[in-house]
């Protein structure tokens, strides 16, 4: 595989004066690797055993290939990005099951006067198609959130889809809201590294219709994603969320031809800051399985942008 | 300039009996390199023994016709070509008694270049 272009955006994004970053999945991984925690204990162990965090499906360049279609590509070239678990999920209360999950995550920081903060992306999913019929409802969600910290708080703001929980249809969108969590209850009955808001796609109580200890539904009604009529047929859709850095509250939100509002002053729960990680800028997208069945979300491509205290004057003078 | 990429496919995972890696997709990739590490074997355990598979779509697997024997805390590769576009292996795991119970802790890097 050699570079061959620089991305050209399609019609689909519509970024933010300033392009942080544009991955091209044709051009290789681009720096999205697998989520994984800190092995920082003894024999190199992770710090945090609350799960099993080491288990996730690892993310790969994919040319979506199908046992009876053929290989669909990508939106724009061959290759995305995919994010698939391993055959395993727990109940919806419970705690993440060992390889439910597969996360991508890039690990970028804050750029000079940056005052908001967009995330896009061209996304499709699909059930393992290792069984006759429609695997529709076998995946349980997926969704991005971008990890930050300033220098006053760390913070998480991110949409979930809820497929379906269990094996019910929910087909709704909720966003990351604030805890009141104490740390025990945030990890499970211990103690733990994370702070109660800290990585709320594992973390904080789950409840049987898909909701979480940190979640709120968007308003609204439940909104069916193209999956198409088949496991082997993919269809590419945007997805982008935009953030205030500094009021540190959800700027917009759609999905598809969906635009969500959120009420006025939503926002993650907003944590203390963490050590060595001022300006942090990571997003993550994620997937998870819910049942015996691996699935799969397919990104391509992602665009990181951003506005400026300068972008934003120039607006306001228009 | 070519890409590379290694993806950690199974991290510290305890095997017993036959078990498979994680499947991964590759065929962008040209040449591929399997390195496996074994840990914390247990009394009785002789080794895993692995065999290379390849798939047309990630579902239905072939043996490639590469193995390797990974003895207890020790760590082996294999090199890879004209794999298609999806590879795993298929491990089992080896014991003086033939029982089920040997166990080993399996890390699995698949180191990638095209």
């Amino acid at each position: 595989m050699t570079s061959t272009s620089l991305l050209t955006l399609p019609g689909q994004f519509s970024p933010l004066p300033r392009i942080l970053v544009a991955d091209d999945f044709d051009l290789g991984m681009n720096g999205w690797m697998d989520l994984r925690p800190n092995f920082v204990d003894e024999g190199f162990a992770a710090h945090s055993r609350e799960l099993d965090f080491e288990s996730w499906g690892s993310v790969m360049l994919s040319s979506a290939t199908f046992p009876f279609s053929g290989t669909h590509g990508s939106a724009s070239g061959t290759y995305s990005l995919r994010l698939a678990t391993r055959s395993e999920a727990a109940g919806a209360t419970e705690r993440p099951a060992s390889g439910s999950m597969s996360l991508a995550i890039k690990r970028l920081s804050r750029p000079p006067r940056a005052t908001r903060l967009k995330v896009e992306a061209l996304i499709a999913y699909t059930t393992e198609q290792d069984r006759p019929g429609l695997g529709v409802d076998a995946m349980r969600a997926f969704g991005l959130f971008v990890d930050l910290q300033d220098g006053e708080h760390r913070y998480m703001p991110g949409v979930r889809y809820v497929n379906a929980v269990d094996g019910a249809r929910v087909r709704r969108w909720q966003y990351y809201t604030a805890t009141a969590a104490s740390a025990s209850e945030w990890n499970y009955g211990q103690p733990g590294w994370h702070q109660p808001g800290v990585d709320p796609q594992w973390f904080g109580e789950r409840h049987a219709d898909g909701s979480t200890a940190a979640t709120a539904w968007f308003e609204g009604r439940p909104q069916q994603l193209i999956y198409n009529e088949t496991d082997d047929k993919i269809n590419w859709m945007p997805l982008a969320m935009e953030v205030d850095l500094v009021a540190r509250t959800y700027t917009s939100f759609s999905a598809g031809d969906q635009e969500y509002s959120f009420p006025p002053e939503s926002r993650p729960t907003l944590a203390p800051t963490y050590d060595n990680i001022g300006g942090l800028v990571n997003p993550v997208f994620f997937v998870e399985t819910d049942g015996d069945r691996r699935v799969s979300l397919y990104l391509d491509s992602v665009v990181v942008s951003y506005a400026t205290t300068d972008d934003d004057r120039a607006e306001e003078s228009r | 300039m070519k890409q590379f990429y290694t993806a950690v496919t199974d991290l510290r995972r305890r095997v017993t009996g036959g078990f498979t890696t994680f499947p991964y997709e590759a065929g962008w990739a040209d040449e591929a390199t399997y390195f496996v590490t074994i840990e914390e074997s247990s009394a009785g355990a002789l080794g895993v023994q692995l065999a290379v598979q390849i798939s047309a779509d990630g579902i239905r697997w072939h043996d490639e016709g590469t193995t390797m024997t990974v003895a207890p805390d020790s760590a082996e590769f294999v090199r890879l070509t004209h794999f298609g576009g999806f590879l795993r292996l298929a491990g089992s795991m080896e014991s003086a008694d033939g029982g089920p119970d040997a166990s080993a802790v399996v890390t699995v890097r698949l180191a990638l270049k095209g």
